[in-house]
């Protein structure tokens, strides 16, 4: 078994030399105006018929973008958020976001405050519904829990990274009869999400989510890219199963051995 | 560089750090000011400049090896020693936000208490239990002998007896959660909710001993072993779960690279990306 560094192996370089390549690749290629297919995405579909629902009901709406920070997790949630608070300012509803995170609860009030002027209704911004709560991860799952049953509100928002209190929300968000969306990367919530939402974005689709919402050729493109750099990742799976597979079958050849010990050696377990 | 980061952060002390402070909130100040009196256009390529270059930081750091040849010092690679200094400026700029974050809550609790909306009570609550472990965590560390004390212990009640205890408590209602949520997820409407329902029920077998009781009956070696259910139970977890799972965490790592390739190099769109900064 390889041993592994805190540092980049020639492996590393190569492995994502090429997923840039492709991403990148592809971006410039969407911007020269090359027409790019993205399939249907159900969870992404449901967030303008959430938002109608809300605007039906006259009831206000959620978006929760757990635990995030300003990182890449929450800077996708803010994207998604944008969309959310777009729609929700042309159909005059209202959206509520409880923020665990100080930095990005800045982010959130610029994002909600430029969505609602796009709209053409600046007005309509109150900043009273962007909530800095709690940075304690049980403290501020009971503000929202709070929120959900003091509104009643229409339709909930789940985009972020969650933890254990991803459950929690969802569980109350059914009891008050909401709507709910969830996307998460964090594999170890997907779960409780499915278990629990009406609609449930898994996996990469969470990072689909503003290509998929804007339909801008950057971003299509860099969604076809990243299928690709999938597919790079799809190979070398391949590749190492049939080398040691291989290496155990046939013992006796030490080519086949030492390409097998130079798979390990790059891609070490961790 | 490295005199320069440890000259930045040898501790200090009295006047010297009064001074040192001072000077980075005037330095800080002077930096928004200009940022904010730039004119849009350039702006923007500020926000694109430093984004790049705190990019390009963390991608050196981690794709140079300490061994390379252009590093003078044999497996030590400079930015990795820089990463302390580097943490503590994002810590401080999360400071700040905090202040900002603090600010909205007295907003929106003081405006509840200021017109006796509804529910008031609970937003006077919070200022009560804000002023309260404000003090007392400023209180154990200033006050001195039997006041101090005081003060730790009531910093103390208020911390583990209250804020753990309630944690506590939210953290396990999660068990009553997982029993009605499993209620939903496993009523069989559909191929896929069968499955996941047989899928469910041979994994609670396999971890209960009365699950193993049921295939005790099978040899414990040989072919037919694979059967005892503790065995499948292993193989479902190991197995395709582990490979479902390994596909989703591919997937949420290169469209995270995608993501921030995007915001590193300033092509993010579609959102608060392309507006006006």
């Amino acid at each position: 078994m390889g041993e592994t560094s805190q540092y980049a192996n020639p492996a590393v370089w190569i492995v994502e030399g090429l997923l840039v390549f492709f991403i990148i690749w592809k971006i410039l290629s969407a911007r020269r105006g090359r027409e790019l297919f993205i399939r249907r995405i159900p969870g992404l579909s449901a967030l303008d018929e959430a938002v109608g629902r809300a605007t039906e009901m006259g009831r206000p709406m959620l978006f929760a973008p757990g635990l995030s920070g300003l990182d890449i997790v929450g800077l996708q949630s803010m994207s998604i958020l944008s969309h959310v608070v777009r729609r929700a300012a042309k159909y005059g509803s209202r959206v509520i976001v409880p923020l665990a995170d100080p930095v990005l609860y800045t982010v959130a009030e610029e994002v909600a405050k430029d969505a609602y002027a796009a709209e053409g209704v600046p007005e309509r911004f109150a900043p009273e519904d962007i909530r800095f709560l709690s940075d304690r991860q049980f403290a501020w799952a009971s503000g929202v829990v709070g929120i959900l049953h003091r509104e009643q509100v229409a339709s909930a928002f789940y985009f972020g990274y969650y933890y254990a209190e991803s459950l929690i929300l969802s569980e109350n968000g059914q009891m008050v009869g909401a709507i709910q969306v969830a996307g998460t990367p964090a594999t170890t919530q997907i779960p409780f999400f499915l278990a629990s939402c009406d609609y449930t974005i898994i996996g990469d689709e969470y990072y689909a989510a503003s290509a998929y919402l804007s339909r801008e050729p950057t971003l299509l493109g860099s969604l076809v890219g990243q299928d690709l750099g999938k597919l790079v990742i799809v190979g070398l799976i391949v590749l190492g199963a049939v080398t040691v597979t291989v290496q155990s079958l046939c013992p006796g050849a030490q080519w086949l051995c030492d390409l097998a010990n130079l798979f390990i050696k790059y891609f070490p377990r961790s | 560089m490295g005199v320069v980061w440890h000259w930045l952060a040898a501790p200090r002390e009295g006047w010297y750090l009064a001074a040192f402070i001072i000077a980075a909130l005037v330095l800080g100040g002077t930096a928004l000011a200009m940022l904010t009196s730039t004119p849009p256009r350039y702006r923007k390529t500020v926000v694109m400049v430093v984004t790049f270059v705190a990019g390009l930081y963390y991608s050196l750091e981690f794709l140079l090896p300490p061994e390379a040849w252009f590093f003078t010092k044999p497996h030590r690679n400079p930015l990795t020693e820089a990463q302390p200094v580097v943490a503590t400026l994002a810590q401080i700029v999360s400071s700040f936000a905090l202040l900002l974050g603090v600010w909205n809550l007295f907003l929106i609790h003081g405006r509840a208490v200021a017109k006796r909306s509804a529910g008031w009570y609970n937003s006077a609550a919070f200022f009560v239990a804000f002023f309260g472990i404000l003090a007392a965590g400023l209180l154990k560390d200033a006050a001195a002998g039997k006041s101090g004390q005081v003060a730790e212990n009531v910093y103390l009640v208020l911390f583990n007896g209250f804020l753990t205890s309630l944690d506590s408590t939210m953290f396990s209602l999660i068990a009553f959660y997982i029993v009605s949520a499993a209620y939903r997820a496993f009523r069989i409407k559909s191929l896929e909710a069968a499955l996941m329902m047989a899928a469910a029920a041979i994994i609670m077998l396999a971890l209960v001993p009365v699950g193993a009781v049921i295939t005790n009956w099978l040899p414990e070696h040989g072919i037919l072993s694979a059967f005892r259910i503790e065995r499948v139970g292993y193989w479902l977890l190991t197995g395709p779960n582990m490979a479902a799972q390994r596909a989703i965490a591919f997937g949420v790592a290169v469209g995270g690279l995608a993501m921030g390739l995007r915001i590193w190099l300033s092509l993010e769109r579609g959102s608060f990306f392309d507006r006006q900064l």
